[in-house]
């Protein structure tokens, strides 16, 4: 799973959409290194998840262009750039609630069940997401926390260059995400990683990077520490509230 | 893959009860139509329960093979054997082409799509006399024949319970298989299994195409059984029949569909006398269902024996 | 020249009168879809229904029309709640309602079919109400009669009434908010529920309404029950699920093209081109025409 030599994973050069008259995302520009995690941050509206479903296939952009590993994702529906590597979560956890935990593990399998993780790797993530115990419950009968566990499962059979995780923590209890964030960077060995969030405490965190989204702009892109004392980043966004 | 004593027991007795039915013709009758909607509703199955679209058009796919079938055989002097599968791949065909559009489409837009096409297609049965004879329909029609001798009585039965059994075999088969857990993965999350790799519009293509195979089979035979075909037969009643086995069978299972179908194909032969209510009935049965009991008889069933646990 | 002007004349007059009725059913159709998310496949079947009933009021009991159509009218609000609290209540916190909705009034849609083959078929082919108040009135050159004047007056009164009441009436306020969003409707406190119920007497009564309207200017037979329920489906989708302005517009254009038609050729051939606009609009443009 693990790149030794780090290549160019994500590519992206002007990317712009537009929704009516307004400009969701503005010729936005960034690479991502496989070796490296990122974050983006920025207030609700800014253009995230715009940003996720653009870069994932549900959007098509008014211009611009990006690459996965070197080959582009323009025109790409979502399933082949599955195949191709990119993975996502959704900001509100999404499972097959009717079926069981065990199923839904099978059935995110199917796409690469031959070439797929190894029994070895799989009874890793297992027990390292601690997954068994709720192995044959309704996957809508779990915790959210084991649903979120649940999904991560799901994305690592997929075998994911890179997963893209939209708003991970979200309606997790304290103490929840500290494990989750916890478990986000145990993931880094498995795959790279892109979280989306709206505050700075779990990017900082697991994040080497952090690109700022106001607007549907990139308003700065740096490590977390710089980001922090950013003066526009303060104005714009982190103000007096602390991140 | 296990399949339970208690299956191989049911095809068993379907395979067997024809030759029980052998001097009773009216039985007998009935019991090949049984076979054959069983055979329908298996096929409707793979759609509705397992991927969760509800085709209303698959009586005038039933249609178009029935029709084409019959213009082939007069056309080209072929033998039913023959024509059957080119009729069958044809009406699929015409059956994938005309639903493409609307499978992109949610639940019941879907639907009412299927309504408007099955509608249109009733409206061409009976307005384009050419290949059809119009509402005055086709009758006369020769059974298949089988080493020259025309198939009778309950021969033709015992294929058709094959033909049912092949059915429900086949969807079996598709259950278990990665295509099956394709289609459930669709049915439960369309957006989540597309996320998981899954191409959800090829997906529900193949499953139309399966389905329609199903309708048109189905339709070639029942054209050579009942001898007289004509666009009321594969009218929007139909699909609604074919619907209302596999709602009230048990959707999503591989037995609700057998289920259904062998409990209410045959009431409309043995209650003769209620006739002039069949659409009464089976109205009040599809509200009933929808309302009360949407998993069906055998997925109530299967839930209850689940709740035990 | 005359026999062509009095064509027109007809013509436009059939086209007003029909586009007005189409309008009112349509817009019953699409005001419950839209608030409800129920899609009434059996509105042909209300339509006739009302017809019917009214009819066998003036032929058994020979009660005025006027008469006959208050007390459908009413017997209609009372069947619509009970209907309401049968079939339809029990699934209104259920997310994918509609289509269960569908195939439920596609029941209803059978039984009540059947129940009229059973009864009414057997009484009689054609059916038609007598005329509201007698004579004749000559329009310019044109004759109408005094019926069909005030038959196309009450109608486009209603149609009127209709739209100032969804407007400017609190309820009629609610109904809309409650399509336009449901969630925020909730936040002002408003009873969902019981605006569902509202919405759906209100959008059958329209539906009955335009029964009465149409056996009064029209005889009929049991058929008008599915090529009233294609065309009602159709304005609704064509116009925009929802949008009551969209019925009004797209049931008129409906209604001067059904009176065109009928002038040609057999008027099944504009029930077939609805099927078609209707399959068109959901393959391009789902939305319909009329919506955001």
């Amino acid at each position: 799973m693990n790149n030794p030599t780090s290549q160019l994973l994500l590519n992206v050069k002007d990317l712009t959409i537009r929704f009516g008259g307004l400009y969701a995302l503005n010729k936005i520009n960034f690479q991502m290194n496989s070796h490296e995690s990122l974050g983006m941050i920025g207030p609700n509206g800014s253009g995230k998840s715009t940003f996720v479903n653009v870069l994932t296939g549900h959007f098509t952009p008014l211009s611009g262009e990006m690459f996965f590993a070197n080959q582009t994702m323009l025109g790409q529906s979502s399933h082949k750039l599955v195949e191709m590597g990119l993975c996502r979560t959704y900001q509100a956890v999404r499972v097959f609630g009717n079926l069981t935990v065990q199923r839904n593990i099978d059935i995110s399998s199917l796409l690469l069940q031959d070439a797929g993780i190894s029994k070895d790797q799989y009874e890793l993530y297992l027990d390292w997401l601690n997954l068994k115990p709720v192995l044959n419950k309704l996957a809508k009968d779990i915790t959210l926390f084991e649903q979120r566990k649940l999904e991560l499962m799901m994305r690592l059979t997929l075998k994911p260059k890179l997963l893209m995780l939209d708003e991970p923590v979200g309606g997790l209890a304290t103490s929840e995400v500290n494990e989750m964030i916890q478990l986000l960077r145990e993931l880094k060995q498995y795959t790279s990683i892109f979280v989306i969030e709206h505050t700075m405490r779990v990017i900082k965190e697991l994040a080497d990077r952090v690109v700022v989204l106001i607007a549907g702009e990139k308003i700065a892109d740096g490590p977390p520490a710089e980001i922090l004392m950013n003066q526009r980043v303060i104005n714009e966004y982190l103000g007096s509230a602390h991140a | 893959m296990k399949i339970k004593s208690q299956y191989w027991l049911l095809i068993l007795v379907l395979l067997l009860l024809p030759f029980l039915a052998k001097d009773n013709r009216f039985l007998g009758f009935i019991l090949g139509i049984t076979y054959l909607n069983v055979f329908w509703a298996s096929g409707m199955n793979i759609l509705y329960g397992f991927v969760g679209l509800m085709p209303l058009m698959f009586a005038a796919i039933s249609g178009i093979a029935a029709y084409a079938l019959l213009y082939f055989i007069a056309e080209w002097h072929i033998s039913f054997w023959f024509a059957l599968p080119i009729a069958t791949l044809f009406a699929a065909f015409v059956g994938v082409l005309l639903g493409l559009p609307s499978l992109r489409l949610k639940g019941f837009y879907f639907t009412l799509c299927s309504l408007i096409i099955q509608s249109t297609l009733t409206l061409a049965f009976i307005f384009f006399p050419k290949f059809t004879n119009g509402d005055t329909g086709i009758n006369q029609i020769s059974p298949p024949l089988w080493m020259n001798e025309p198939i009778k009585g309950y021969v033709f039965e015992v294929i058709l319970a094959i033909l049912a059994v092949l059915g429900i075999g086949f969807s079996f088969l598709i259950y278990h298989s990665k295509l099956g857990q394709r289609f459930i993965a669709i049915k439960e999350d369309d957006v989540l299994a597309e996320s998981l790799g899954v191409n959800v519009v090829i997906n529900r293509v193949i499953a139309f195409f399966i389905v329609s195979i199903y309708a048109a089979i189905g339709g070639c035979f029942y054209a050579t059984y009942i001898g007289f075909i004509s666009p009321r037969s594969f009218d929007v009643l139909s699909s609604l029949n074919i619907w209302l086995f596999v709602a009230f069978g048990g959707k999503a299972t591989i037995a609700g569909p057998v289920i259904g179908a062998l409990l209410l194909a045959p009431l409309p032969f043995l209650l003769q006398s209620l006739e002039a209510y069949k659409d009464i009935l089976s109205g009040i049965l599809i509200i009933l269902i929808t309302l009360l009991m949407p998993g069906g008889i055998y997925g109530t069933y299967l839930a209850w024996v689940n709740s035990k646990k | 020249m005359d026999s062509l002007l009095l064509l027109i004349a007809s013509t436009v007059s059939t086209g007003l009168l029909l586009g007005a009725i189409f309008a009112l059913v349509a817009a019953g159709v699409t005001i419950v879809y839209g608030c409800i998310w129920l899609p009434n496949a059996s509105n042909g079947q209300f339509f006739l229904l009302s017809a019917l009933v009214a009819w066998g009021l003036t032929s058994s009991y020979g009660l005025n029309s006027f008469t006959a159509c208050l007390i459908v009218l009413l017997a209609g609000v009372v069947l619509s709640l009970i209907f309401e609290k049968l079939l339809f209540r029990r699934l209104y916190g259920v997310p994918d309602r509609n289509i269960s909705y569908f195939v439920i009034t596609l029941g209803l849609t059978q039984i009540m079919s059947g129940l009229f083959s059973m009864t009414f078929g057997k009484w009689s082919d054609q059916f038609s109400l007598p005329p509201l108040i007698p004579g004749v009135t000559m329009i310019g050159p044109f004759p109408m009669t005094n019926n069909r004047i005030l038959v196309l007056v009450i109608a486009y009164l209603s149609l009127a009434l209709l739209f100032v009441l969804l407007r400017y009436h609190p309820l009629g306020r609610a109904v809309r908010a409650v399509f336009q969003n449901r969630e925020a409707a909730l936040l002002r406190g408003v009873n969902v529920h019981s605006i569902y119920k509202i919405s759906f007497v209100l959008g059958s009564t329209i539906i009955y309404l335009g029964g009465l309207l149409y056996a009064l200017a029209y005889s009929f037979d049991l058929t008008v029950a599915w090529t009233m329920s294609i065309t009602a489906f159709a304005i609704m989708i064509v116009g925009g699920p929802g949008s009551v302005i969209g019925a009004l517009v797209i049931g008129l254009v409906f209604g001067f093209t059904q009176a065109i038609v009928s002038n040609f050729t057999s008027p099944t051939v504009a029930t077939f081109s609805y099927l078609i606009a209707m399959l068109l609009i959901l393959l391009v443009k789902p939305n319909g025409l009329f919506l955001k």
